[in-house]
């Protein structure tokens, strides 16, 4: 079992490369229009915020001097009218890239949860739970500003760089080479700091990632940390994974920070190497006023390539988080639906097991060839010692694994060849972690059938026998529990899982330790509720308490990977095999008085 | 701040190169000045560098200790407010909200800091140059201030409204994630989605509903910045043909305009800024500020060893949903155990807790060894109890590690015996990685049985003056649980043992069992008294073992 726990970095499976980055801009694409539009309008703006210095410059120059009030009246009235365009485009590009940064996150995320969906058992055992959210909820938040500021910013910039560098080649070539020996010195110099950025920036991730995880699971472990007074510990640990958090991040932007002041300095040096040659070339044919023009395009020049250092550099940034959610999007769904797979109709109940094998991890065989055929409307009980494969059994006639050999069948029908969902919503199964959802319990039990009234849920409520302690809450079924199902005793949510189990109308219904901690009395009473509501359903019933298996229609012991023994619960005492034994089991208690 | 100044030198540098070098030829300053702007940005640019390393280490030390504090008020908070509180909102303080607490700190005051540096430069300046135009242009100043005021007051709901859906968007992927086996059990992805969805869709609607406020105020704001050149332009330059100014000056006041404006135009971006932290440190605020209702006397108790006297006196409690425990007294002395048997949601996990002290008893006591537990330090009252809970949880990590819970030094003999005694130690060595097997969250990946004894393990290893097992064997076969109560006999003379069982065989060899019901007492006794009363016990024994004299009884014996 590989699995991964809050302080072990994740491994990464997937290097951030250009075909995540071609993945990335396929979530962009569809907003090309809003790109356009606001490129457009970005140099609008540029093109009268230039407008603004020439305006003052004529006021500067002639108005004032002279004395021309009407005309100092006239330019800054034109003044103003700059400033309403370019208020006015900075409100389009606002609104424009905010809906553009917004709307692609939340595509990204509504792909990623939906893909989660997909996934198996497997894949949220394997890891803390805190890792997984952060994925689908921090990391993603992080790209919203690189996803649409940048871009915009990205193609602005490279669009005013490329003109001025125009500009500047019309006005000096000689001056403009100079100028230019400045880019490949810093793309030397931000190269060899990417590698380390990467590796900075993952770390700070992983770090976050696990920070997360422990932090999670301190909320839902609470409980049990308060039990075993272990706050203290819990305390150091959690400052540990802070400061390896922190240390990560300072280590990291010790470096990210360096990128601007290294853009200052390399401009710095060009700008000193125009004068140099500049003056040098006054001689032969750099005239003072081309230098002069020169040098305060050149300030222009470096402004966009600042820019462009930032873009480079939260791309690094948001690099360490793109490839984790890309490699999370890449996880293969252990079960899907096949091609071709067909809706699964109405299901009878004829349960077939034509020599299944089943293994979770290979060579460790859970079930070994295991064949049984149930016909619909039995009640099949499952018995055996904890881990002997009895859940795996319940859990291969829902699919949620698939067989490793064999075929599993329902009314004949391999269960590959249909849809999960077909298969799925006509199960009915009760496991042995209730899960309770924020909500009303109404919503709970509702759960299973959507479309369910409030009368049929309080009917399911009433048949095992729920109605009672959930009328007696303070807001009857309106009451609002929280996930952790707090303030339910366990007892009192399997009575809410059981009625959501049963609500769903399903045409086989799978009791796995339903009612482990539900009391004898109440249990009798929802068995001659079920009895009634069962008759035509196949059910498969796990449990410990052999008063609540005794009236199964046969009794399957499940040991060493296959059934030992079948039959009758008289049929099995008669054999005098492992079931009598287990039986006799449970009065031993009584010689021992 | 001073370095907010060296960015004035190279322009200023620039000016002497046109000026001097250029115009009036004065070639041989040229080397000294190029030398002087080189100097000048890299002691500028390592300057900021340094600046903002400083406010990048202040900014993690303040949120390390914020998420020290809010962790610690986690650890301290008591389950009543667990039970309201939904643990995506809790992880979106602990995570976004500290975020943004640090951006504010990292960027936010970085920026305040150097912009009301330039802020100032610009004040002394400008007066500097010429007062009265300087006045002129600081009158226009509040009207600014005022704009950059609405779009405080008019942003401050929408950022409590991003923060509040992002708690939503957290809780609805955090269920999801937990809730994976029930969604995968009923087929019910593409509702998930579709409730997700919900929450995503409101994240991008709350987000564009501040952005509505910006697009309407942060063009205005930067509108009225470039105003304040047509001020100057317009009153300064009357001025100049009045001839109370001269032209020169005008140019030079140009020049350094922005000094004044560039602040106010980032005053906008600054306080959008500041109302996210504003609604991200409220949020933390309030965590902090949560009291837990348990908390320690002043002058608590710390004992070592407690002996495991249990003794509860007229014990009566209730939740919002009416009363769940009335007059309970009973007493428990070391080496016996008690069972509490009752149907389903007759209070018997509550008794367990306010024995924990996890609620506060309402009315009556519960002493503890003569004293009442409310006397007793938190810490050392617990560190005497075990209990294994009903819900097991277990955290992910090697089973070594979750059994070593209570008592993270204990060695892996200590752990393996623990193991034992609760019969988990057979399945566990027949995992591939033994007692280095990582169990994910909760404890998936194990059945049921195994996750309880793993529960037990825990408790026994903590080898506490009382032990508590509620529920803690229900799901464990019966051959097990047999062997688990012979070991616990055996090994466990001396303490006090309660039990909260439904299987009969569980309870029966009680020193004393208590039957609850409706959260009174009605039944206490031994399994024979209580079969030959006939009542509530009787009735249970009669549906898990009635037909044991008709169908087992020669067979048994």
């Amino acid at each position: 079992m590989s699995r991964n726990k809050f302080d072990v970095d994740e491994d990464l499976n997937v290097e951030f490369n250009l075909d995540q980055v071609k993945r990335l801009l396929g979530y962009v694409k569809p907003y090309k229009r809003q790109i356009i539009f606001t490129v457009l309008v970005m140099l609008i703006c540029s093109v009268t915020s230039f407008a603004g210095p020439y305006l003052i410059k004529i006021a500067l120059d002639t108005a004032i001097p002279n004395g021309q009030i009407p005309q100092l009246i006239l330019l800054t009235l034109v003044y103003i009218a700059t400033l309403l365009i370019s208020a006015y485009c900075l409100k389009l590009r606002i609104r424009n890239t905010a809906v553009m940064g917004q709307s692609i996150i939340q595509n990204l995320r509504r792909d990623l949860f939906t893909h989660l969906q997909l996934l198996p058992f497997d894949y949220y055992d394997s890891r803390p739970h805190g890792k997984i959210l952060v994925r689908v909820v921090n990391y993603i938040n992080t790209l919203s500003d690189l996803l649409s500021n940048g871009i915009i910013n990205l193609i602005t910039d490279l669009f005013t760089l490329f003109v001025i560098i125009f500009f500047m080649f019309a006005l000096d070539y000689r001056l403009t080479l100079v100028s230019l020996t400045g880019l490949p010195l810093l793309a030397v110099a931000l190269l060899l700091l990417k590698n380390l950025q990467r590796k900075l920036w993952q770390r700070v991730s992983r770090k976050q990632s696990n920070m997360n995880a422990y932090i999670h699971e301190s909320i839902c472990g609470i409980k049990v940390t308060q039990s075993f007074a272990r706050e203290r510990v819990n305390l150091g640990i959690f400052q540990e994974l802070n400061d390896q958090y922190r240390t990560a991040w300072l280590k990291a932007i010790k470096i990210i920070i360096l990128v601007n002041p290294l853009v200052e300095n390399v401009s710095t040096l060009v700008l000193a190497a125009v004068y140099l040659a500049g003056v040098l070339w006054l001689v032969r044919g750099t005239t003072v006023g081309v230098l002069i023009a020169f040098i305060s395009y050149i300030n222009s020049f470096w402004f966009p390539i600042f820019n462009l250092a930032n873009f480079y550099n939260s791309l690094l940034n948001a690099a360490a988080y793109i490839e984790r959610i890309f490699e999370t999007m890449d996880e293969k769904p252990s079960v899907t639906d096949n091609p071709g797979a067909r809706l699964m109709p109405p299901i009878t109940g004829l349960v077939e097991f034509v020599n299944v094998s089943f293994a979770y991890e290979e060579g460790e065989e859970i079930l070994h060839e295991v064949s049984f055929t149930v016909q619909p409307g039995e009640t099949i009980a499952l018995v055996g010692p904890t881990g002997a494969g009895k859940t795996t059994i319940v859990n291969l006639i829902s699919r949620f694994y698939d067989v490793t050999a064999g075929r599993v069948l329902i009314d004949g029908i391999d269960l590959r060849e249909v849809t999960l969902k077909s298969l799925r919503s006509q199960m009915g199964v009760m496991l042995q972690d209730t899960f309770i959802f924020s909500g009303t319990i109404m919503d709970n039990i509702r759960y299973s059938r959507l479309d369910a009234t409030d009368e049929q849920v309080i009917a399911a409520a009433k048949a095992v026998k729920a109605h009672d302690f959930i009328e007696k809450m303070e807001e009857g079924y309106y009451t609002q529990v929280n996930e952790r199902g707090a303030r339910l005793s366990v007892g009192e949510r399997q009575l809410i899982s059981f009625t959501r189990a049963l609500l769903a109308d399903p045409r086989i219904l799978i009791l796995d330790e339903a009612t482990s901690s539900i009391d004898t009395e109440t249990e009798l009473l929802v068995q001659q509720g079920l009895e009634r509501l069962l008759a035509n359903r196949t059910s498969f019933i796990i449990a410990h308490r052999l008063s609540t298996i005794k009236n199964a229609d046969r009794i399957m012991y499940i040991d060493q990977g296959g059934i030992v023994e079948a039959g009758t619960h008289e049929e099995l005492m008669k054999k005098r095999g492992v079931y009598y034994r287990l039986y006799l089991s449970q009065y031993q208690f009584l010689e021992v008085i | 701040m001073g370095f907010t100044l060296l960015n004035l030198i190279p322009p200023y540098l620039s000016g002497v190169i046109v000026d001097r070098v250029l115009l009036r030829g004065e070639k041989e300053l040229l080397w000294q000045v190029v030398l002087l702007v080189i100097g000048a940005t890299f002691l500028k640019s390592a300057a900021r560098y340094f600046y903002r390393l400083i406010f990048e280490h202040i900014s993690q030390d303040v949120v390390y200790q914020i998420r020290m504090n809010l962790y610690q008020k986690l650890q301290e908070l008591d389950f009543t407010f667990f039970d309201q509180a939904r643990t995506g909102d809790l992880m979106t303080r602990m995570s976004g909200d500290a975020d943004a607490v640090r951006h504010f700190i990292s960027w936010v005051a970085f920026s305040l800091v150097e912009n009301v540096a330039i802020f100032s430069f610009a004040l002394i300046t400008l007066f500097a140059i010429n007062y009265q135009l300087a006045l002129v242009l600081m009158a226009c100043t509040p009207l600014i201030c005022l704009l950059a005021l609405r779009l405080s007051i008019k942003v401050k709901p929408a950022f409590f409204g991003i923060r509040e859906q992002l708690s939503k968007l957290n809780s609805v992927v955090q269920e999801n994630i937990s809730g994976n086996r029930v969604v995968k059990a009923f087929a019910k992805e593409e509702y998930e989605i579709s409730k997700f969805s919900t929450e995503n869709d409101g994240f991008k609607e709350k987000n564009l509903q501040a952005i509505r406020i910006w697009e309407r105020y942060l063009p205005a704001l930067d509108a009225a910045c470039g105003g304040l050149t047509v001020v100057l332009l317009l009153v300064g330059g009357l001025m100049v043909i009045k001839g109370a100014l001269t032209i020169g000056r005008l140019v030079i006041f140009n020049s350094f305009l922005w000094t004044l404006s560039y602040p106010l135009r980032n005053l906008g971006w600054l306080i959008n800024d500041l109302q996210r932290f504003v609604a991200a440190a409220a949020q933390i605020l309030a965590l902090l500020e949560a009291e837990p209702k348990i908390k320690n006397s002043p002058t608590p108790l710390r004992k070592e060893r407690l002996e495991g006297q249990v003794e509860l006196v007229n014990v009566s409690f209730s939740q919002e949903s009416g009363e769940v425990l009335r007059e309970v007294s009973f007493t428990a002395r070391p080496g016996e155990t008690v069972a509490i048997v009752g149907p389903t949601g007759s209070g018997k996990s509550t008794l367990v807790n306010l024995i924990c002290r996890f609620y506060e008893v309402m009315d009556g006591e519960i002493l503890i060894d003569g004293v009442n537990i409310k006397e007793y330090d938190l810490t050392c009252l617990r560190s005497n109890i075990a209990v294994a809970m009903q819900d097991v949880f277990l955290f992910s990590d090697t089973i070594e590690g979750n059994i070593a819970y209570g008592l993270p030094d204990a060695g892996l003999e200590e752990v393996q015996q623990a193991a034992r005694t609760a019969g988990a130690h057979d399945f566990i060595t027949k995992l591939p990685a033994g007692y280095d097997t990582i169990v994910g969250e909760r404890g998936v990946g194990l059945s049921g049985g195994q996750k309880q004894r793993i529960a037990l393990a825990r408790a026994l290893l903590k080898d506490p003056a009382i032990l508590i097992l509620d529920d803690t064997t229900s799901s464990v076969d019966l051959e097990t649980e047999r062997a688990i109560q012979q070991n616990l006999k055996s090994l466990y003379k001396k303490k006090t043992i309660f039990v909260i069982a439904h299987r009969i065989s569980s309870v029966c060899n009680a020193d004393l069992i208590l039957t609850l019901k409706n959260g009174r007492i009605i039944e206490a006794g031994k399994h024979e008294e209580l079969v030959a009363r006939k009542g509530y016990y009787y009735t249970v024994f009669q549906h898990q073992y009635g037909d044991f004299d008709l169908a087992g009884s020669e067979e048994a014996k």
